[in-house]
């Protein structure tokens, strides 16, 4: 039963990572037993209303998930679902809010630098950790009044408006034969992300991060980056700050195991525009001379060289970038055919 | 629900639960997959949510007192659980207990009526 295989899914993404399966497969054996008795009992299949009302019954997904949990002494599993919910929403729109005030803020200040978005990025863990705080203090406050009273608590926000309807459909991953994305590895490729980022915005204060030794050498030497290197920066910048949002929304979502195909061909479009920059500069000037009416004599040349080098190895890899870009929205587009003639 | 009623439920819902794993414990002298064993003990008059007989079997499994396999039954992989040697050990003392808490309760009853 699809509806079945939908409410399974959902509760597994809540469950002990190490127990899923396990758990999953015991969860819908007995349930299928239990459907088989009652559509023998009825001597017909349920209606799809009949199918939901069952469903309903057995409890949210996010309920039946954290019986398995182990116990939790602080915020107890009566409302730890609810917590749970809670504290991704918190944490969610405490990040947009950040990013809002703090963009503002950088940009009411003029020119941005690097320095400023970077001290920016690292302020954030500190917003997470005090919402994060604060939430949890609340409920922890809640669990406490719950306890030490003879309030009954019932069930809060999500398992209230929770429907079967709006159950997710089912990932096809043995379409694909690929297996899903599992949480840890979606956390571990949005931490990376957090990373790499915050080494991006260190390069133009801290050269030595990107060239080591060779900083020395590029402070010393007769050459500076040109405007369109800047250009091509903060591109790359912009590019990883949405990557990042997006690995974000999709583990606020509960939509890590499937990445989006669009989101791939998107980001593989816009990651051309950098390269675009570099490839349109006049006369391939992405280096310039620090002094040219001084230099220009001697290093004129070596100037030329060391651009030409940039301006091929740019185009080298914006006419690999460019075909994998096509054959994925190729790609893409034909699957999408594909499930339209399919779904007929 | 009236404050009454509530304090009522929950009082219900606390002297359930040790019930409860004793009731599962006595029932799985035999071998039963979960689903089985919610009509069985639903049969004997004590109904048990999904929510709450899944994980209690779990439960009782990591504390050593159910042994579990996986076997197919009627085309299909069931998990199948038993009282463990130590589980037949301490159900034999907690039986004890009951019944001396049980003796006990009805002489208070009793007494006091």
């Amino acid at each position: 039963m699809d509806l079945l295989d939908r409410y399974l899914q959902a509760a597994k993404k809540h469950l002990p990572w190490q127990r899923q399966d396990d758990i999953i497969a015991e969860l819908k054996a007995n349930l299928e037993s239990q459907l088989e008795d009652k559509e023998a009992e009825l001597g017909r299949p349920l209606t799809a209303a009949e199918a939901e009302e069952w469903i309903k019954q057995l409890g949210a997904p996010i309920q039946v998930a954290a019986a398995y949990q182990p116990q939790r002494y602080l915020i107890g599993p009566a409302i730890f679902p609810t917590y749970w919910f809670v504290l991704r929403l918190a944490t969610v729109w405490c990040t947009i809010i950040y990013s809002i005030v703090s963009a503002v803020q950088i940009l009411s200040g003029g020119i941005a630098t690097s320095d400023q978005v970077l001290e920016a990025v690292l302020r954030l863990p500190g917003a997470l950790i005090t919402t994060v705080a604060w939430v949890t203090f609340v409920f922890a406050v809640i669990e406490y009044a719950v306890t030490h009273s003879n309030i009954k608590c019932m069930p809060m926000a999500p398992p209230a408006a929770w429907s079967p309807g709006s159950l997710p459909p089912i990932a096809k991953d043995s379409a694909t034969g690929k297996r899903p994305r599992s949480y840890a590895q979606a956390v571990v490729e949005a931490l990376t992300g957090f990373f790499l980022l915050v080494w991006i915005l260190l390069i133009p204060g801290h050269p030595w991060v990107l060239m080591g030794p060779g900083a020395l050498y590029l402070q010393a030497s007769p050459f500076k980056p040109g405007p369109v290197l800047m250009e091509f920066y903060w591109c790359v910048v912009a590019l990883s700050l949405i990557q990042l949002g997006w690995q974000c929304l999709e583990l606020a979502r509960g939509t890590w195991q499937k990445p989006s195909k669009a989101r791939k061909n998107v980001m593989q479009v816009v990651g051309l525009i950098p390269l675009v920059l570099l490839l349109t500069v006049p006369n391939h000037a992405a280096v310039l001379l620090k002094h040219p009416a001084l230099d220009q004599a001697r290093y004129g040349v070596t100037l030329d060289t060391v651009n030409m080098s940039i301006y091929r190895v740019a185009l080298f890899i914006f006419v690999i970038a460019a075909i994998q870009t096509i054959v994925g929205i190729v790609n893409f587009g034909i699957g999408s055919y594909r499930k339209r003639v399919g779904a007929i | 629900m009236s404050t009454t009623e509530n304090v009522f439920e929950n009082l219900r819902l606390e002297l359930r639960r040790g019930c409860l794993t004793l009731a599962v414990l006595a029932q799985l002298r035999q071998e039963f997959y979960g689903y089985t064993l919610r009509k069985a003990l639903a049969d004997l008059g004590l109904e048990i949510d999904e929510s709450t007989l899944y994980p209690l079997l779990r439960r009782l499994e990591a504390q050593g007192l159910l042994a579990s396999e996986w076997r197919e039954e009627e085309r299909r992989n069931k998990r199948f659980y038993r009282l463990s040697a130590d589980g037949e050990q301490i159900f034999g003392q907690l039986v004890e207990e009951w019944q001396a808490i049980n003796a006990s309760i009805t002489a208070t009853i009793n007494n006091t009526l």
